[in-house]
């Protein structure tokens, strides 16, 4: 193995191009800080800068036209080896496409070095203008569309790179290699380049018509890492429910239950279905709300079933509790013939208005349960008067849960009312 | 009564699904928060070592594609919106070879569509989303077993393939609710990587006669590894279209092809003497199963086709298929997705479609399908 990261293949690129010039200074830099070539990664981008990977006698991964910082940021995060160097290599174009992923990778402020050979051009398809392009350059066809390019390092330092430096081609580059290469943390190195074949052919244009100039920034701070968790088992944690009592209901029941956001209702729903599996029967529970959590109806879907439950849609249900007006406007259109509504004693009127024969069943169950409760002691109700339940399945379920004692004592209200 | 080993929870297919992961290997969570994803991405956190939140699909594939080559199993999970933007990228990982699950939950489309109704619209996106039309292993559970069994064969299927695997699975299987006994879950093994043993030479890409090469990771100290998404050569050198590239290139089509016999899974539930066959996959095989049971008991012999292994298409699956004189294709979509990728645009006298968007489809539609098919025309 050559300890150097170049082996003696001849550079691809034309005469008088940047990037050969910027591939050997960083092959001699990791030289002469003694770093082997298998310690050294180099992600590479698409374009001409990409051209280099056959050349090189590190680790290499070659992707896709700008993601090669995002490609970097993921191996630094999985390596286990912090003494590895990871290097990203882009154009211009890439860096443009990928601009996202430079801002992310310095605000994490992963330990890696991105090396953005800034060209000015899309050299591989016709000479068309970058991000980066500053606005005196001239594009082949529409030279006269210019607009000002991005100042990457300044983009870079703002977002938190712990290094960052503009250079021109034609300067010495050898300390900047080596300062971001040892720098902890995020380091970016622009080398402002020519392209022959469809840029400026003198160096002396590169800087007349360049926005920027050659910069050094610094900004120690702490490397940024993933936290690594040893993950808890997500099964170890479910407590069994224990089928201790049974429940007289034969066939399959489906309920539905519907309120307003902040009322507990997805909790209503899971505690009756944990009811129901306390008292051997199968249940399933969907909850339906809307993006916005916070805001408007909530509903909980819940099936009771003797036999194992498959399909666990429900279009008419058995039984709709409904506690809030959010809650009826949202499941009004899906009650059937058979339904029995258990609703809130302040939307009897609108019920009974909305179909006279409606089979409706109306409690104050907000004054028994509060808004929190109301859903639950509709439930209890309901359980208490028809039976398709025993009431100790649903205290049973509530004894459960982290408010348990809170419910149980709506539970007890509610039958008693 | 709760009888002695058994553990009855209620739990959601999210959950089972991360879990089986673990389980098997999973080291790495990268997701973009996106509904219906959002109990797959919690569990991740609590159960994941490491879970990310990446800023987009774009930058989760790519950091998954960064810890896959490094030795960490990566899995990320999205819905269609979050898809489209991976594509690009697990074509990359599937060039450079590297393993990783996505999970895919559809919901309604096109585009954002609904974000809270399921759906089935997204199988032939799968079908076509790597160019050159290669398939990519693709899972799919059916049930809550499914979801903790499919899920682990999605890992080792992508280890043992160095691939990116796709679960295909949809909002309702991982945001429902169900009870279920989980101490009747199959035992997991870890998934391991073939890793490249000695001082040899190591060509990244060379096979030695297997269908995948071995692995080592970036950076180790023994040898170079060159990773490539460009058409290649065996040691990962770009190559416009050598033969030794080309070789390459035609080896990724074969290695999931061939070795599609180990990694096909089904359910068969057959009605000896029955001429009918409903064929479906995912949330749709629930409501099949029940219309099974509405079927026979009243005296209708049909049988059911359950597909868990979707791409390749498994050869077992058109054996099976060709036994029967009609078959009642299942799928939540309105253009028939399932019958398109096993039959073609043209119509077939004998194959049929239940297609429904916006709802479950349920076991009596289902059950309707299978008596109209029957009737004589």
């Amino acid at each position: 193995m050559q300890e150097t990261i170049l082996n003696d293949l001849k550079m691809p690129y034309c005469p008088g191009c940047g990037h050969t010039v910027a591939n050997k200074s960083m092959s001699k830099a990791l030289a002469d800080m003694g770093v082997h070539p298998l310690d050294v990664i180099v992600v590479s981008d698409i374009g001409c800068t990409g051209l280099v990977d056959p050349l090189l006698t590190c680790h290499t991964i070659h992707g896709l036209h700008g993601r090669a910082v995002a490609l970097a940021m993921g191996i630094r995060m999985g390596l286990e080896h912090p003494d590895k160097n990871i290097i990203a290599l882009q154009g211009d174009g890439g860096a443009t496409i990928g601009l996202q992923h430079l801002l992310e990778a310095a605000r994490h402020n992963l330990d890696l070095t991105l090396v953005v050979q800034n060209n000015m051009v899309y050299g591989m398809t016709g000479g068309q203008t970058s991000g980066l392009s500053s606005t005196e350059f001239k594009e082949p066809e529409r030279p006269e569309t210019a607009v000002p390019g991005y100042d990457i390092c300044t983009l870079a330092q703002n977002a938190g790179a712990a290094y960052t430096a503009r250079t021109f081609i034609g300067t010495d580059t050898a300390e900047l290699w080596k300062e971001a290469l040892s720098t902890p943390g995020f380091s970016l190195i622009e080398i402002v380049e020519m392209c022959p074949a469809y840029g400026m052919r003198k160096v002396q244009e590169l800087h007349d018509t360049a926005d920027y100039e050659s910069v050094v920034t610094r900004n120690p701070r702490a490397v940024g890492l993933p936290h690594r968790a040893i993950g808890r088992s997500l099964l170890d944690g479910l407590k069994p429910i224990e089928h201790t009592c049974e429940a007289p209901l034969e066939g399959r029941l489906e309920i539905i239950v519907a309120g307003s956001a902040g009322e507990a209702i997805q909790s209503a729903g899971d505690l009756l279905s944990t009811a129901g599996i306390t008292a051997g029967l199968s249940a399933t529970k969907k909850g339906d709300y809307p993006i916005t959590i916070g805001t408007g109806f909530s509903v909980a879907e819940v099936i009771l079933s003797r036999q194992p439950i498959h399909y666990t849609g429900i279009d008419c249900p058995d039984i709709m509790i409904v506690i809030s007006q959010d809650g009826l406007d949202k499941v009004r259109s899906r009650i059937g013939e058979h339904t029995l509504v258990i609703a809130d004693a302040k939307l009897g009127p609108e019920l009974e208005e909305l179909a006279g024969q409606l089979n409706l069943m109306t409690r104050d169950f907000r004054k028994t349960g509060g808004s929190k409760g109301a859903a639950l002691a509709a439930i209890a109700h309901w359980l208490q008067d028809n039976g398709f339940l025993p009431i100790e399945a649903l205290i049973e379920a509530a004894s459960r849960h982290k408010h348990g004692d809170k419910m149980k004592v709506i539970i007890d209200k509610a039958v008693a009312a | 009564m709760t009888t002695v080993n058994e553990r009855m929870v209620f739990l959601d297919g999210s959950r089972l699904i991360i879990e089986a992961m673990a389980r098997a290997g999973a080291g790495a969570y990268i997701g973009y928060p996106i509904t219906p994803v959002n109990w797959l991405f919690a569990g991740a956190k609590q159960r994941i070592p490491i879970a990310l939140e990446a800023p987009d699909e774009i930058t989760a594939l790519q950091w998954a594609a960064g810890f896959s080559s490094s030795g960490v199993f990566p899995v990320t999970a999205s819905a269609f919106p979050g898809f489209a933007l991976m594509i690009e990228s697990i074509n990359m990982s599937f060039m450079m070879e590297l393993p990783m699950v996505i999970i895919l939950a559809q919901r309604l489309g096109p585009s954002t569509g609904s974000a809270t109704t399921g759906g089935q619209g997204d199988l032939l996106l799968l079908r076509g989303c790597i160019s050159g039309g290669y398939s990519l292993p693709v899972f799919c559970p059916s049930n809550l077993n499914d979801c903790w069994d499919m899920a682990a064969a999605s890992v080792h299927a992508a280890v043992s393939l160095r691939t990116p695997v796709v679960l295909l699975t949809s909002k309702e299987m991982v945001m429902t609710n169900q009870n279920m006994d989980i101490s009747g879950l199959n035992k997991i093994e870890r998934a391991e990587r073939h890793m490249h043993e000695g001082n040899g030479q190591y060509k990244t890409y060379g096979v030695n006669g297997n269908l995948a090469p071995p692995f080592l990771p970036l950076g180790n100290d023994l040898h170079q590894v060159r990773l490539n998404a460009s058409t290649h050569d065996m040691e990962g050198i770009t190559q416009k279209n050598s033969p030794e590239a080309l070789g390459n290139t035609e080896r990724l089509k074969n290695k999931i092809e061939q070795s599609v016999d180990e990694y096909t899974y089904f359910e068969h539930d057959q009605d000896e003497g029955a001429d009918t066959v409903i064929l479906t996959y995912g949330i749709s095989a629930e409501a099949a199963r029940e219309a099974v049971g509405l079927l026979r008991a009243s005296g209708e012999s049909v049988s059911l086709l359950v597909m868990k292994t979707l791409l390749p298409v498994p050869p077992r699956i058109y054996e099976l298929l060709s036994a029967y004189r009609h078959v009642v294709v299942v799928e939540e979509n309105i253009v028939g997705l399932l019958r398109e990728l096993l039959y073609g645009n043209r119509q077939h006298d004998r194959v049929h479609g239940v297609n429904k968007i916006g709802h479950m489809i349920t076991p009596q539609e289902i059950a309707e399908g299978v008596r109209q098919c029957r009737k004589p025309s």
